[in-house]
């Protein structure tokens, strides 16, 4: 089934391609944990909270489990660490909150009291360049022993790059993308959204020209491609993308620290969600770079008469991907807490989706616009909807529901306790 | 009136006019000149700072004649008063908040003689004001009488300068640890002629402010790793003069005083840190620049016998400069990392111009109707102007933002039952114009919400009484329902450390007290007195500062409502005007209140502790006076005190184990001093430790308090 497949999925990226190795069986994550971040009173993307963040770390997801508390549980990452985060097996990876100049590693165990707390087991400086917490993005090279950090200085008009060492942290080299502001504009992106294609070998890192920094205007902003080599960080092609394609990726301030905008389907095709302008409205749209190929095709759309923003996207195997997108007619003036977020299945092979649907009824919409409520792990796709059902809050509660990929069967998962906004699920190894 | 009377009412002016050395009471045994003679009688009179504890308000009074022989400023003489806490970014000239039963510092207004104290400028606060100049300072507590002027929310802070009948000459120099200097001059000198009184005031004071930063980050010689050093802050001077002339005449058929002033004072700052200390900052620097003109007129039977008239104005002309011109990112040994943002907002190099005009007039009526019944009328308008531009970065737009406030208040007092009882009433209304000019970072000021002008008008009353049912047990209790409109602080920022947020709404308070006080006279001149004071504050869209770690930034923002209640109390003894302690204790608890956010949902900070702000606090203090040591006519003062202040959450207490939260932790500090006098007071020297256990004291968090230092003072007072 698989191999069928990806096969019609290759058929449909380009005829002209040839059919690739089919892709072995995704590896069973065993020993996993799930760590849950919730906010109290406001989500917490971009910074927005100023009210606290805290993290629970959970071994199962699934409804007989009682529901998950934070009320003198779990640990409060406030002040220390920012939501955005790079992860690796049970490691994650950041510039801290504190303004240190440093990078660091850490993960999260439990204590002899059996509480989870956080183990630092690495900080280091940066040698000349200075990154911003939560404004960076990121990839893993060299069978991901190297992570390559990619953010901009100077008002987002120079690029630097810094790659460390997965193992020691020690930062490689350093130095600067031969990537200037085009003419005509003042500013790139704040972070960009760097990715590694395993097949090709290449970086390839998705930014923006914008009129000045700060600027939110799609319409004026220009999307980029820069292919890299990323043994020399050497830029090999810089494609400006037709404004009909993509006029901005859907975000580009914190690469994919927090929220996944970029995927690949077992083909290694390049899937990356974006924005465009139609009739004076954003909306969404979902582009893919094919395999073999370093711009989009231009003919191919896998969110067609979107309702709004799209704003992550995770492939879920055999063709399908979890979109969670904006619905903004919902309200009057949307903000970025408002609930009118929901998830949809997405068919590649068609662009067609479907909500996603619990007993038949689709699961509510939720608030947070800078949310990770998803992860996909073991063919299961596990989906936080926020507990936000406008005057019935007090009976409601962030609840995750559980996705099967191979048979498309939702079922009820765990609660966690009311009143937070929920905003994160990772899967993250436990040993 | 008979002699004894009148002796009693002479010794209280007597003491009202030369250093009391802190006793309330004053005792006098012996000969007194020629003409009496008093054999073994004691004689007690209130200070003006007891009289104010005893009236209708809740009031703290602290009499500061003391504190110009010594190197302290006026926060730390003011942070040993039951009820307040003021909490200290670092060294000399530090930002600083001060809090009143709970309620933030900007929740605060402050005064000087009555005007707002912005009127000398922004750069001049209770950090850097010469004290030498300060007679006494009140503090009332949530409940503010209408003749301020005030919309101020949990209290207010009068500092009351010394008036003096003769001429005299007052200076002073200091200096101690840190590299702290401080030399202060004041005068009067009536001419004889004339009658025309001048009264000169100039103040100076540096500091390097380059005490040691324990346990800090900073990267290893090959720098490849971190390491943790104990270093010298290396970016923290801070240099403040201040020159003020005042001219006029007193007992004028057509004025009791009539006075016209000038004044300059100049700030120059380095910025160490951002909103922590692990935001190191090395080169951004602070420059205020402030000019003030201002006249005064009072007058006594005012158009008719019993009214009188208080009125002045002062304009203002405030131009600070924050320089952030460099990319570069510094750590604690001095050592940087050339970076692509600037050290203060972590973005574009600016050189931002902050022009802060300020207009302040004020009238005061007072009319005495009949014994013991005064009504008064008052009037403030406060125009304060926020201009900015910039001089490097050539994107900013210049912007010019207007606050306009007008206060009206009428209050009406009555004494009754022989002066048992006494009552006060007030009404304030208060009208605020707002326009806005700014639109920098919207998203983050919401000046995109807010362009443009409005006004809005608010109305606020209150009351007040006190019972004196003994001379050791007397009742008083108060309400305010009061407005606080945003400072331009909270509003506008201050171009460097903090963001605008011109979306802020004005806070609103129901502010309930209810006190006992008494004095105990135990004979042989042993006194206790004592007061403690309930107090409960229900506030609406409380304004509460945040950070923003990832930037080193803070910002106010509204609280939708949170009450607070608590106790403090304290209580004095003291033996003939030689041995006093005194020991005071606060407690307040404060409680988010808002059951639902703004998109519908329960909020899961309902009922909890407001974080990140002390609740817990207390202070003790015992002193010893040697009269006649070595010289004659001479004092020695010993001082020992002690503060504790327990820790507290930086964020919600509910949430997340307690293992994993970040504490500000618990502070012990000792300080001791050393004040010797002779000639009357017309020589004073003291020497003092601050510190004196060396302990690692924090009153915001990452934000460490200096170490042991110590500070000698020499003032001469002619």
């Amino acid at each position: 089934m698989t191999i069928a497949m990806v096969s019609m999925l290759s058929m449909a990226v380009s005829c002209e391609e040839p059919e690739p190795e089919p892709e072995p069986e995704p590896e069973v994550v065993k020993d996993y944990n799930f760590d849950l971040f919730v906010c109290a009173t406001k989500h917490g993307g971009m910074s927005k909270n100023k009210y606290g963040t805290y993290v629970r770390s959970v071994s199962s997801l699934t409804a007989d489990q009682p529901r998950v508390e934070f009320t003198g549980k779990g640990i409060d990452i406030t002040e220390d660490y920012t939501l955005e985060s790079i992860t690796r097996g049970k490691y994650y990876y950041q510039v801290p909150q504190k303004s240190t100049g440093g990078f660091v590693k850490f993960h999260i165990e439990r204590n002899a009291a059996g509480e989870e707390t956080i183990v630092e087991d690495a900080e280091v400086p940066f040698k000349d360049n200075q990154y911003t917490a939560r404004k960076y993005t990121h990839a893993w090279i060299d069978d991901s022993t190297t992570l390559v950090i990619v953010g901009t200085v100077n008002k987002a008009t120079k690029v630097i790059w810094s790659k460390l060492s997965e193992s020691t942290m020690a930062v490689q080299a350093e130095g600067t993308l031969d990537i200037k502001v085009p003419e005509g504009f003042g500013a790139l992106s704040t972070s960009g959204v760097l990715t590694y294609r395993k097949s090709d070998k290449k970086l390839y890192y998705f930014y923006l020209a914008k009129r000045e920094s700060g600027q939110s205007d799609a319409v004026t902003s220009v999307t980029y491609i820069a292919v890299i080599d990323p043994a020399t960080m050497q830029v090999e092609s810089n494609t400006a993308v037709p404004a009909s394609v993509m006029e901005e990726t859907a975000g580009s301030a914190y690469g994919e620290l927090m929220q996944n905008m970029i995927m690949y389907d077992e083909a290694d095709n390049l899937y990356l969600a974006g924005l465009i302008t139609v009739n004076g409205t954003e909306m969404g749209i979902l582009r893919r770079i094919p395999a073999g190929h370093k711009t989009f095709d231009t003919t191919w759309n896998g969110f067609p008469n979107p309702e709004g923003k799209l704003l992550t996207i995770q492939y879920l195997g055999n063709g399908k991907a979890l979109s969670y997108s904006q619905d903004p007619s919902l309200v009057a003036k949307a903000s970025i807490d408002s609930k009118i977020n929901f998830y949809s299945i997405i068919n590649l092979a068609d662009g067609s989706r479907e909500r996603v649907k619990f007993n038949g009824v689709d699961l509510q919409y939720c608030g947070g616009r800078f949310s990770q409520r998803s992860v996909v792990v073991n063919n299961k796709a596990y989906i936080g909807v926020g507990g936000e059902v406008e005057g019935e809050a007090e009976e409601t509660y962030p609840t995750i529901y559980i996705y099967d990929c191979k048979t498309g069967v939702v079922e009820k998962g765990r609660e966690l306790s009311k009143g937070f906004c929920f905003d994160i699920i990772r899967a993250m190894d436990v040993k | 009136m008979n002699i004894r009377n009148r002796l009693i009412v002479a010794l209280a002016l007597l003491g009202l006019c030369f250093p009391v050395y802190g006793q309330d009471s004053l005792s006098v045994k012996g000969t007194l000149g020629d003409t009496l003679t008093l054999q073994n009688a004691t004689v007690t009179a209130r200070s003006r700072e007891q009289k104010l504890r005893e009236g209708a308000f809740a009031v703290g009074a602290l009499n500061i004649r003391l504190q110009a022989s010594t190197l302290q400023s006026l926060t730390q003489a003011i942070d040993k008063t039951a009820g307040i806490r003021i909490r200290e970014e670092g060294g000399v000239g530090s930002d600083f908040d001060l809090s009143i039963n709970g309620m933030s510092g900007n929740s605060i207004r402050y005064f000087l003689d009555g005007m707002p104290l912005d009127a000398k400028g922004t750069g001049m606060t209770l950090a850097n004001l010469p004290v030498n100049i300060i007679d006494r300072v009140e503090i009332y507590k949530g409940v503010i009488p209408a003749s301020f002027g005030s919309d101020a929310l949990g209290g207010a802070v009068n500092i009351i300068t010394s008036s003096r009948a003769r001429n005299y000459l007052d200076f002073s120099y200091g200096m101690g640890s840190f590299h702290t200097h401080k030399a202060d001059f004041n005068a009067q000198y009536t001419g004889k002629k004339t009658g025309l009184v001048f009264k000169p005031v100039i103040s100076a004071s540096y500091s390097k402010n380059d005490y040691l930063m324990r346990g800090v980050k900073v990267r290893n010689e090959e720098r490849t790793a971190f390491v943790i050093k104990d270093l010298p802050r290396f970016h923290d001077d801070y240099l403040s003069l201040f020159g003020q002339l005042e001219a006029g005449v007193q007992d004028r058929s057509w004025a009791d005083a009539f006075f016209v002033s000038a004044l300059v004072s100049k700030i120059d700052k380095d910025i160490q840190t951002g909103a922590t200390q692990d935001h190191v900052i090395g080169m951004a620097e602070r420059h205020t620049l402030s000019y003030s003109a201002s006249a005064r007129y009072e007058k006594t039977d005012f158009l008719t016998e019993g009214m009188q008239l208080l009125a002045s104005l002062s304009h203002t002309w405030d131009h600070s400069v924050t320089v952030d011109t460099i990319y570069r990112m510094y750590y604690w040994d001095g050592s940087y990392m050339e970076g692509g943002k600037s050290e203060i907002r972590g973005r574009g190099k600016t050189l931002r111009h902050y022009r802060r005009p300020m207009t302040v007039a004020r009238t005061n009526l007072n009319y005495r109707f009949a014994e013991g019944h005064n009504v008064a009328l008052n009037y403030l308008l406060n125009r304060s102007g926020n201009q900015q531009t910039d001089t490097f970065d050539t994107d900013f737009e210049p912007t010019d933002d207007v606050l306009f406030k007008h206060i009206i208040g009428l209050s009406y007092d009555q004494s009754l039952l022989n002066g048992r009882l006494n009552n006060a009433f007030f009404v304030k209304d208060y009208v605020n114009h707002l326009k806005i000019g700014q639109n920098e970072l919207s998203t983050i000021t919401g000046s995109g919400q807010v362009n443009g002008s409005s006004t809005k008008n608010y109305v606020g009353y209150g009351a007040g009484s006190r019972y004196l049912l003994f001379e050791e047990l007397a009742v008083k209790g108060s309400y305010e329902h009061s407005i606080r409109l945003p400072i331009s602080r909270e509003l506008l920022g201050n171009g460097s450390t903090i963001y605008a947020n011109v979306a802020l709404k004005p806070e609103i308070s129901e502010n309930f007290n209810l006190g006992l006080f008494g004095t105990f006279d135990l004979g042989g001149g042993h006194t206790i007195s004592y007061e403690t004071n309930g107090f409960v504050r229900l506030v609406d869209n409380y304004i509460r500062a945040t950070v923003y770690e990832t930037e080193g930034m803070m910002q106010y923002v509204n609280e939708s409502a949170v009450h607070i209640k608590g106790v403090d109390g304290e209580i004095r003894y003291d033996w003939a005007g030689k041995l006093h302690v005194a020991a005071n204790a606060s407690f307040d608890d404060s409680r988010d209140m808002r059951k639902y956010t703004s998109s519908g949902d329960l909020s899961v900070t309902y009922k909890n502790r407001t974080p990140n702000r002390p609740w817990l606090y207390c202070n003790a203090e015992a002193s010893y006076t040697f009269s006649n040591v070595g010289l004659r006519d001479s004092r020695l003062r010993l001082t020992a005190d002690y503060q504790y202040v327990h820790w507290f959450y930086l964020t919600w207490a509910a949430f997340g184990s307690a293992s994993s939260k970040s504490k500000v932790p618990t502070q012990h500090l000792t300080n001791a001093s050393l004040l010797y006098s002779w000639r009357g007071g017309r020589y004073n020297v003291s020497l003092e430790c601050t510190n004196l256990l060396n302990s690692l004291a924090f009153d915001n968090y990452k934000m460490q308090k200096p170490g042991r230092a110590f500070f000698l003072k020499f003032r001469l007072f002619l």
